[in-house]
């Protein structure tokens, strides 16, 4: 009896079910194992091609037995094969006639009514305990029962079922029955046995030609091979014949891997064609997926630029808090912290990680040196996150930003929550010690020292130069030069020194914002814009707070403008320098341009505010005092800045001064701080004159 | 205390392990007995073709009529039985071929529960139901040495020895058998063990002995009744259909299921009364509590006593004539002795009462009797 050729061989040899491997086919003789793919049966589309002959032949010589035996063999190999209709006319003449039930029997068989047909076979045992059934009807019902059950048994997870079934039905593995295949090797991968599970597929890969089904097994392999061996088996892709295979999307999606396990390893490169694989995917699909993964590759291969685009783009594609994580942190890498935080607060709530980052870059934000100077609202909406979410780094941070703005006292009490949230984080210990000292609050004071001063060489210094005679050198009264080198600090809360004018302006910023919407965070060379458009464009940079791109605005609105808008620029430009602390670039700026009166006082009282500011800061204290004397006499100075006075008298040891100072403030309300200083005078003298 | 044994000749596995039941079981006042039945030839063909062609389609699955035409392993193995019962060799072999292709999948040789024709894929449920693997190894044992028909025993044993492997857990010193392979045993669950007394299908104890003999059928048999013993022995006298064995053997309704002696623990009387142990006290008092001029047939709440719903289907009914013909003689009402078909669960329990009345108490449905 002619066989299939190699459609008939099983599986089970390379499957190491070799102890129980059985021909299927009727006759039973063994086909040559393996043979090359070259000889595979040719393969028309999914529909494979049945060969016939024999079952017209058997019907032509009037053979039932063999015809039915024959329908059997094909309907195991060929499910969805139907037996050809014109049969009967071949075995027209036929001697014997044929049995009648096995006719309903092969009828019932051929309907997939199995359970029928096995009801049926056991009434006519029943009845006739002699009778037999054909042996290749048996076999048939066996091996349709066998992949029911292999096929149940898969779909409820119970593998050890699958192997069993495969081991006891080994006619089953064969390419005619490439699903249970899949499932064979599915189940090997489900216990353990991967290494069988890719004798499987290269099994499949070597004899079977749908090029449909060889596609699907790599995908399969995708899902349950580690990657080295899906690779392995790209070497069985048949690049010539009727249907060559094409498997580019399974090397794409191996591609895609590797780039996406180098994207958050900086330490990992990637291929430069794997790199131009996952462009590829990205340029045929709409997902944001493939997006983000080079997103975060560049990312983590400081490439913070790119990854903003593309992280953009991932946006844009739906790639939702993912997309936002890395957007957000691609701006917070470009040090673009405060777009970064706007960004990151609106998605805050999307998920934990985005929360994550919302809170580093919040606290990276507060953290910047030189100290920034933060709109009123963004602290605002910061501070109540912070709280809500207990994180101490950003409360530490908050301290650092009050203590630098001179508001001590919030500092203190941010030191003391981010202690309270992190009880063993040494920077905050420190900063409330700072706090507490310069708030002149011993007992609190003395109070942390004395938890931390074994723990922190930083705190016990400071507590040992406050209280020199108590610390461990036995040195003379400290001299005054020394004292400079931990100069008292003016325990002021100072008001943001522009606040009154950003409240001036900020309509003017915020029309520009909406009218301008998006584009204006875009990075575009303002020449060609007209003088408005120009100005325009200006404000709104002041509201994302880009001034040096403002500036550049600012300054074509200048060249171009008419004289009201010129005016504006020249107040707007002079503005951006003093946001960027650049107090000489903002004078020149308010020159370029005549200005109203109110606007000139405005502007000078705001640059010698920074001015004197800055030089307090940097311990220049004549400096200081000229800006403030030049100051008082646009505008009257307020309180605030009379106590950066009062301690740079102090600091240069005109103790007269200072205490003359301290007293006028003391008397219109500012007492405590004022008091802070004229306790400092009094320790001074009393130690200059023992 | 009297133990009557069958006449026919006992395995020598199961006389030792009736005698150790028996000298355990002599700290008790009860007696008890176990008769094999023969099953085969005790359902009508009639009544059976009512039955089948209702609730038993082409494929040979037993539909559920009252619960969404799922299928389920206890359907399945009520099947066996019945078609068995009705010697109806054509559908039992049909009935075989949907468990034995549909349900026996497990990797541990049960089979999963729940099968869902509308679901994909149809099982949706892969856990076991212990009474429903004991119905299916007990009507395949019967069926393969009433037919002599090896692959139904070879089935049998395979299924037995999957139940006596997975479902034996312990609740302190006795042996138990589990609902299910996983899921109530002690660590399985805070109130654990739990168990329902109901899937012990007492007759088939002796006969999974026989096929599997390596495990403690019997001990787990014993330890059944005297669970029951306990759980019905509280003020209400009715045990609830699932039993925490958290605290020994003080039985407890379980955590998450209504304290209440519901459809699965009718099932019970009918069980002892089919293995024969007809000697239960606690029957006498069912049959009082069961009879019309008392509550009837009910859901009954096992902690305040009340009923909750009446059962009045035929099925129901039968339960308690079959209750009252095996203790006191009483001949079966005109009003059952006629098969109604009604739901899945009710025409069921009808034809297993009917099978045993056939079989072991002929002169309660004989025609003769009034």
């Amino acid at each position: 009896m002619r066989l299939v050729g190699s459609a008939i061989t099983t599986a089970v040899l390379i499957l190491g079910f070799a102890a129980i491997a059985q021909q299927t086919g009727p006759g039973g003789s063994q086909p040559p194992a393996g043979p090359p793919p070259s000889e595979s049966p040719p393969a028309n589309g999914s529909q494979p091609q049945v060969d016939e002959s024999a079952l017209r032949y058997f019907a032509s010589q009037g053979d039932t037995r063999r015809v039915n035996a024959e329908i059997a063999r094909l309907r195991a190999l060929y499910p969805n094969w139907t037996p050809p209709s014109d049969l009967s006319q071949l075995s027209a003449g036929a001697a014997a006639p044929p049995d009648p039930i096995i006719e309903r029997l092969w009828n019932l068989y051929r309907e997939d009514r199995i359970a029928e047909v096995r009801a049926a076979i056991a009434e006519r045992q029943a009845s006739d305990s002699n009778w037999k059934p054909p042996e290749e009807l048996v076999a048939a019902l066996e091996t349709v029962e066998a992949r029911r059950r292999l096929v149940n048994a898969s779909d409820s997870g119970q593998w050890q079922t699958v192997l069993s079934v495969a081991t006891e039905a080994p006619g089953l593995l064969t390419c005619t029955n490439v699903d249970v295949l899949w499932r064979v090797a599915e189940a090997f991968a489900r216990t353990d046995q991967p290494t069988r599970t890719r004798d499987v597929y290269t099994y499949l890969l070597t004899n079977c030609a749908n090029p449909a089904e060889r596609l699907a097994t790599l995908q399969k392999a995708l899902t349950l091979l580690p990657e080295q061996q899906v690779a392995d088996l790209l070497q069985f892709e048949r690049r010539t014949g009727d249907a060559p295979d094409d498997f580019g999307s399974i090397r794409d999606e191996l591609a895609r891997r590797r780039v996406e396990r180098a994207s958050l390893d900086s330490k990992m490169t990637a291929s430069a064609e794997d790199l131009a694989a996952v462009e590829r995917l990205i340029r045929n699909t709409n997902e944001a997926g493939p997006v983000l993964i080079l997103g975060w590759y560049n990312y983590h291969h400081g490439n913070p630029a790119r990854a903003l685009e593309l992280f953009k783009t991932a946006l844009d594609r739906d790639g939702g808090a993912k997309a936002a994580e890395g957007y957000a942190m691609s701006l917070r890498a470009l040090e673009r912290l405060t777009e970064a935080e706007a960004f990151a607060y609106e998605w805050r709530e999307r998920a934990p990680e985005n929360m994550k980052v919302y809170l580093d870059i919040a606290t990276a934000l507060l953290s910047q040196d030189p100290p920034p100077r933060l709109e009123a609202r963004v602290v605002a909406r910061i501070v109540p996150v912070v709280t809500a979410q207990r994180f101490a780094d950003a409360a530490q941070a908050l301290g650092w930003y009050s203590y630098n703005t001179q508001q001590i006292r919030t500092a203190r009490d941010w030191f003391r929550t981010a202690l309270n949230w992190k009880p063993e984080d040494e920077p905050s210990a420190y900063g409330l010690a700072l706090s507490t000292q310069r708030l002149n609050e011993r007992a609190a004071f003395n109070a942390i020292v004395a938890q931390w001063r074994e723990r922190s060489q930083r705190i016990a210094d400071l507590a040992d130069a406050a209280n020199p005679r108590s610390g461990r050198r036995s040195a003379p009264v400290q001299p005054r030069a020394e004292m400079e080198a931990a100069p008292r600090q003016a325990a002021i809360e100072i008001e943001q020194p522009l606040v009154r004018t950003e409240e001036a302006v900020r309509r003017r910023q915020s029309e520009a914002r909406s009218v301008l919407g998006r584009s204006c965070a875009m990075t575009r060379n303002p020449a060609g814009l007209s003088g408005d458009a120009a100005l325009t464009r200006g404000w709104c940079l002041m509201e994302i707070n880009r001034p040096l791109e403002a500036v550049a605005a600012f300054d074509r609105a200048i060249a171009t403008g008419s004289g009201r808008v010129r005016e504006e620029a020249a107040y707007g430009k002079s503005l951006a320098y003093l946001r960027k602390n650049l107090t000489s670039e903002a004078a020149v700026a308010a020159a370029e341009a005549p200005q109203t009166r109110s606007r000139q006082v405005e502007l000078g009282a705001s640059i010698l505010t920074q001015r004197a500011l800055a030089a307090y800061r940097d311990k220049r204290y004549v400096e200081t005092l000229l800006a403030l004397s030049e100051r008082a006499r646009l505008v009257p100075e307020q309180n605030d800045l009379l106590l950066i006075r009062g301690w740079s008298y102090f600091n240069l040891g005109r103790y007269k001064d200072a205490e003359r100072v301290f007293r006028a403030v003391q008397q219109t309300g500012y007492s405590e701080e004022a008091g802070v200083g004229l306790n400092a005078i009094r320790e001074a003298t009393d130690q200059a004159s023992p | 205390m009297t133990f009557r044994v069958s006449r026919r000749a006992l395995l020598l596995p199961w006389l030792i392990a009736m005698l150790s039941f028996v000298m355990v079981m002599s700290a008790s006042s009860q007696n008890l007995s176990v008769q094999p039945l023969k099953i085969a030839g005790t359902v009508s063909s009639a009544d059976w073709e009512a039955y089948r062609s209702r609730f038993v389609e082409d494929s040979g699955r037993v539909v559920d009529t009252a619960n969404g035409n799922i299928s389920h392993s206890e359907g399945q193995g009520y099947g066996l039985l019945l078609a068995l019962a009705a010697s109806d060799r054509r559908s039992f072999e049909q009935i075989w071929n949907f468990t034995f292709t549909e349900l026996l999948i497990r990797d541990d040789g049960l089979a999963v529960w729940k099968w869902d024709p509308e679901a994909k894929p149809r099982v949706t449920d892969r856990n076991n139901a212990t009474d429903g693997d004991l119905l299916i190894a007990y009507a395949l044992a019967k069926a393969g040495e009433f037919w002599q028909e090896p692959r139904y025993t070879a089935a049998a044993r395979k299924l037995a020895k999957a139940i006596g492997k997975n479902t034996f857990g312990h609740s302190g010193r006795s042996r138990v058998l589990l609902p299910g392979a996983n899921g109530f045993g002690a660590g399985d669950r805070p109130d654990g063990p739990v168990v329902n007394l109901s899937y012990w299908v007492f007759e088939a104890f002796p006969v999974m002995a026989a096929l599997a003999p390596e495990y403690e059928w019997n001990r787990v048999w014993r330890d059944g009744v005297l669970l029951l013993q306990q759980a019905a022995s509280g003020r209400v006298r009715l045990p609830a259909d699932w039993l925490s064995l958290q605290s020994g053997l003080q039985p407890k309704p379980a955590d998450g299921f209504p304290p209440e002696f519901g459809y699965n623990s009718l099932r019970i009387p009918l069980y002892l009364l089919r293995a024969g142990m007809t000697d239960l006290e606690w029957l006498r008092a069912l049959k009082q509590r069961w009879s019309a001029e008392n509550e009837g047939v009910a859901v009954v709440n096992v902690v305040t006593g009340q009923a909750r719903e009446q059962l009045a289907d035929q099925g129901y009914a039968m339960l308690h004539a079959a209750l009252a013909c095996a203790l006191d003689g009483t001949p079966v009402p005109a009003a059952l002795r006629t098969f109604e078909l009604s739901l899945y669960y009710p025409s069921t329990l009808y034809l297993l009462a009917k099978s045993l009345l056939g079989e072991k108490y002929p002169q309660c449905v004989s025609s003769a009797a009034p």
